[in-house]
């Protein structure tokens, strides 16, 4: 009879799942960083037929960003349909307020760091703190997925950590690599490397040996770091330097060629100069006698092997058929994609900008490397569309558009033709990169084609951006100019320093800069040393506001802030009490620099952008609207961000949550 | 050696992919179960099957005093060490039994192995070939001659080490070919599938226990300058079934133990 009670269990359970509704496919295609201006000029000079058909076909549109119009912070609110005051997510960069220091935004600060037991020189974790995604809110695909509906997202920015989810969801910017870190590097080399200290990747001096003393050198024995080495660390220990496990990894140099074999593990590759490998193995131990071996995949780049020798190691990427962490839910969801194409970028921001931007990289090596991020893409869509079954929702992210336009924009500005060169300008390799970006606008065109030619022919299609761009060309030091101006005032006898490092008298400062276009006040029972009383609060920032919107660019009086807002006017109350105070919106060509970002004040608080990361977004949300495109007519704008999310919602027949403003962006 | 593996390899050649090799659920079902019932066939002959029962019972005998005795913690305590014991007699019992098995089926999965682990490479697909040195030459990498038939070409100078290695990284189009790599006067061939149906693809040249494990080719003299020479093939999938090497393997062993343990009564085997 046990039989029968199962038979009549599984259908009660059936009976209860939703009937899934009987509506067409809906696909989203997400890039990251398009923009109007420059997508518009592309279709009309004829270079991407396939986005101009589909402008033709259904319609193009602006697409009103959020403010302040940061990926992480844009990207959560299509996920959630909520403004930064529902999901609460502010800026890449959160603080503090006790100890007034950079926090990632992304997950909230463990307070707890747990406990060990400690046993021969090793920590076994009890009870270790879950490390969760910061995000709130209820993610489109879960309130898809109750409804029966099945739903495919791939490398959606800020979901990692994935909250829980039945729906298959891959997550994209913010995945970190192994070692935690969102995208170390290691240069091997045996050439001095000045301001190494500086760098954002792991800089290994090497000695090339001669083993069979015939006066050429010809082998390199060294070791790539991995994971935390979490046996070896006290609970709540910051890694250091040397608290990272190690991998071996030699490289023989063939005596007569230049090429190189790497060895990682059991996977060996063969390089010419110039070259990239194929994802490599790498696999760190934890424990004695491999007893919990973490793995990771990584590629490796011989730039120059003779004279000097010089091989690039990606980041060590989590390795997707067996992950060290989630980066899908359900957790097997990222071995069934690496069943399906083999190793994959699981890195969230899987270009090699860290290493252009120490310019260990040309724009060369950059681009060679670009290229295998293309391939990837272009592998996961593939996929993805082979997955989408009739009905189903589907969504692929891509990365290439925003990250070349943030590293290419010096060598020409695609969207002010005849522009004055910018400050980063490097005349050798203009001439030959002037015109990438349009070659990345080109890919974005071919991805439009493989989705179409593999999309049911009454599917509906959304390509959308989070925001446009613009030149980054001058870099404002705002708590520099915060400390001009009186509202931060640093310890006795320094000028410059660091509000992380104590630098700071909070006892005489009003306001501070964390994030990138945050400003918080040193609000008394907030701050761990408030001085401003709450009820002066709305004075203060008034005042601030006014005289933030007055500053002026030294070189020729252009404006350099555009708005000031307030986060109790433009926010949703739900969790409006982590956002910053104010909301700085910089002008067109402004941006904060990565010193003031992270609480530093330097000496003057203006100055070029001299930095390989030219171009930007981080500015007043209405010099960088994003796009909207679709194969179904488009309704009279304006349209944001979180109105796409609406009409994902709408299509499957699925009102909007509460908290939700936005509304269809399709004509029905 | 060579020739008893030779024979074993063109036997095999003829009864394994009876449906072709771009359809393995004959082979993947129906050797395992082939395997299980010669196992029993095996265990029942050669095994003490009176000693094997008797072993079991007195298991279950001691495992009942366990939970009879369970207040007494002195009879449990001597109940679980007989219990054990028998344990230990029962695995010996096995041991005999599982070192006549251990040829056969090795040589089974091997072929398996060789005929469905990989797949051909792709017309232009770049591989890796490795050639390893025996010690006696390990100084002579840089003397190894590549000889490379039409239709393949090196895709990059090719890398010889200090350590007797030599690593070639080829592109080839579709067909049959030959490698010849020349070291002094010796002349040693790999075969490289690239393109057409699934086949049985050649992993590794080499001899002894490397010749037992990779049956594709003719081994190495033992005498050769030769330690291994390799083609590093990507695993091809198998449907339903799991692939590679180690996929292969594991399904072998637990699909031939769920047949053992499925018919062992129908062939009166005590296990």
């Amino acid at each position: 009879m046990a039989w029968r009670s199962g038979a009549v269990l599984a259908l009660a359970l059936a009976s209860c799942a939703p009937e899934p509704p009987d509506v067409p496919t809906m696909f989203v295609l997400g890039v990251d960083g398009m923009d109007p201006v420059i997508l518009q000029r592309l279709m009309n000079e004829g270079k991407l037929p396939n986005l101009a058909a589909l402008a033709r076909e259904g319609g193009f549109s602006e697409l009103g960003t959020v403010n302040p119009p940061q990926s992480p912070v844009a990207w959560s609110s299509f996920v959630t349909g909520l403004d930064p005051g529902g999901h609460g997510i502010f800026d890449f960069v959160h603080r503090d307020p006790v100890r007034y220091v950079p926090i990632s935004s992304a997950t909230p600060p463990v307070t707890d760091p747990g406990s060990a037991i400690e046993i021969a020189g090793y920590y076994f974790p009890i009870g270790a703190p879950e490390v969760l995604n910061n995000r709130g809110g209820v993610p489109f695909w879960d309130r898809l997925l109750d409804e029966g509906v099945d739903v495919e997202i791939f490398r959606v920015p800020g979901n990692y950590p994935p909250p829980e989810s039945d729906a298959k969801v891959l997550s994209g910017m913010g995945t970190v690599d192994v070692r935690g870190g969102y995208g170390v590097y290691t240069w091997f080399t045996d050439q001095a490397v000045p301001d190494k200290e500086s760098k954002k990747g792991d800089i290994q001096l090497v000695t090339v040996e001669d083993t069979d003393l015939d006066g050429t050198p010809d082998t390199v024995r060294a070791n790539i770091k991995g994971t935390p080495d979490v046996f070896h660390l006290p609970p709540g220990k910051i890694p250091g330097d040397n608290d990272y496990l190690t991998a071996p990894i030699n490289f023989y140099l063939d005596p007569d060629t230049d090429t190189v074999m790497v060895e990682a593990l059991d996977d060996v590759a063969v390089l010419a100069e110039g070259e990239w490998s194929d994802w490599m193995t790498v696999s760190f131990d934890a424990l004695p006698m491999g007893a919990m071996p973490f793995s990771g995949i990584v590629r490796f780049y011989a730039k120059e092997l003779r004279p000097g020798f010089v091989v690039y190691a990606s980041p060590v990427n989590i390795a997707p058929d067996s992950p060290a962490q989630p980066i899908t839910t359900p957790e097997d969801f990222a071995e069934d994609l690496a069943a399906a194409m083999g190793d994959f970028y699981t890195q969230g921001m899987p270009e090699e900008t860290n290493a252009l931007k120490d310019t260990l990289f040309s724009d060369d090596d950059y681009q060679r490397q670009v290229a295998l991020v293309q391939e990837d893409t272009r592998e996961l869509i593939d996929v993805a569309m082979a997955r989408l079954q009739p009905g189903d929702m589907g969504f692929v992210y891509v990365s290439d558009v925003d990250l070349q336009c943030h590293m290419l924009w010096r060598h020409g500005d695609p969207k002010h033709p005849g522009a004055p060169p910018h400050p980063a300008y490097e005349a050798a390799a203009a001439s030959e990169h002037a015109d990438d970006i349009e070659g990345y606008y080109r890919a974005v065109d071919d991805h439009l084609a493989r989705i179409r030619a593999k999309l049911p022919a009454d599917a509906t299609l959304l390509v959308m951006s989070d925001h446009g761009f613009q030149p980054f060309r001058r870099e404002v030091h705002l708590n520099t100019w915060l400390r001009d101006h009186g509202w931060l005032t640093l310890k006795e006898g320094k000028t410059t320093g660091q509000i992380a490092a104590g630098d700071v008298d909070w006892t005489r400062t009003r306001a501070y800069g964390i994030g990138f276009n945050a400003v918080y006040l040193n609000l008394a029972g907030r701050e761990a040393e408030g001085i401003v009383k709450p009820g002066e609060a709305s004075a203060v920032m008034a005042e601030l506001s006014a005289q933030l919107l007055a500053v002026a660019d030294p070189v020729d009086n252009a404006r350099v802030i555009k708005s000031v807002s307030r986060s109790s006017e433009i926010y949703a109350a739900t969790r409006r009490a982590e956002a910053p105070d104010l909301v700085v919106g910089y002008d067109a060509g402004y941006g904060a620099s990565d010193e003031s970002t992270l609480g530093e004040i330097v000496e003057g608080w203006i100055e070029d952008n001299t930095s390989r990361w030219s171009g930007n977004h981080l500015m007043d949300p209405s010099v960088v609207p994003g796009v909207l495109l679709s194969n179904k007519k488009i309704a009279a704008g304006p349209h944001d961000l979180m109105d796409v999310t609406v009409t994902v919602l709408h299509h499957y027949g699925v009102a909007p949550a509460e908290g939700m403003g936005g509304k269809p962006v399709l004509a029905d | 050696m060579d020739s008893l593996l030779h024979l074993c390899g063109v036997v095999f050649d003829v009864v394994l992919a009876p449906l072709g090799h771009d359809r393995p659920e004959f082979d993947m079902l129906a050797w395992p179960v082939i395997a299980g019932v010669v196992a029993l066939l095996v265990y029942k002959r050669v095994s003490n099957q009176k000693g094997i029962a008797r072993a079991k019972n007195r298991i279950q005998v001691h495992l009942l005093e366990v939970v009879l005795y369970r207040d007494d913690l002195f009879a449990v305590l001597v109940a679980t060490a007989k219990a054990l014991g028998q344990n230990f007699l029962y695995l010996a019992y096995n041991i005999v039994p599982m070192l006549v098995m251990f040829a056969p089926i090795t040589l089974v999965l091997v072929q398996l192995v060789a005929h469905y682990a990989y797949r051909p490479l792709e017309p232009g697909e770049p591989v890796l070939v490795q050639v390893e040195l025996a010690d006696s030459a390990r100084s002579r990498a840089r003397e190894i001659q590549l000889e490379l038939p039409d239709g393949v070409t090196l895709d990059a100078p090719p890398v010889r080490t200090t350590d007797g290695r030599a690593a070639y990284r080829v592109v080839a189009t579709e067909g049959d070919h030959v490698l010849r790599f020349t070291l002094g006067g010796e002349v040693q061939d790999k075969a490289l599938a690239v393109g057409g149906e699934n086949r049985k693809v050649p992993v590794l040249r080499g001899h002894g226990l490397d010749a037992v494990l990779y049956p594709g080719e003719r081994a190495l003299p033992s005498d050769s300058a030769f330690q291994t020479i390799k083609v590093s093939w990507e695993e091809r999938g198998l449907g339903p079934f799991p692939s590679g090497e180690a996929g292969i393997l594991v399904w072998f062993f637990v699909f031939s133990l769920a047949a053992g343990f499925l018919l062992k009564d129908r062939f009166g085997v005590t296990l």
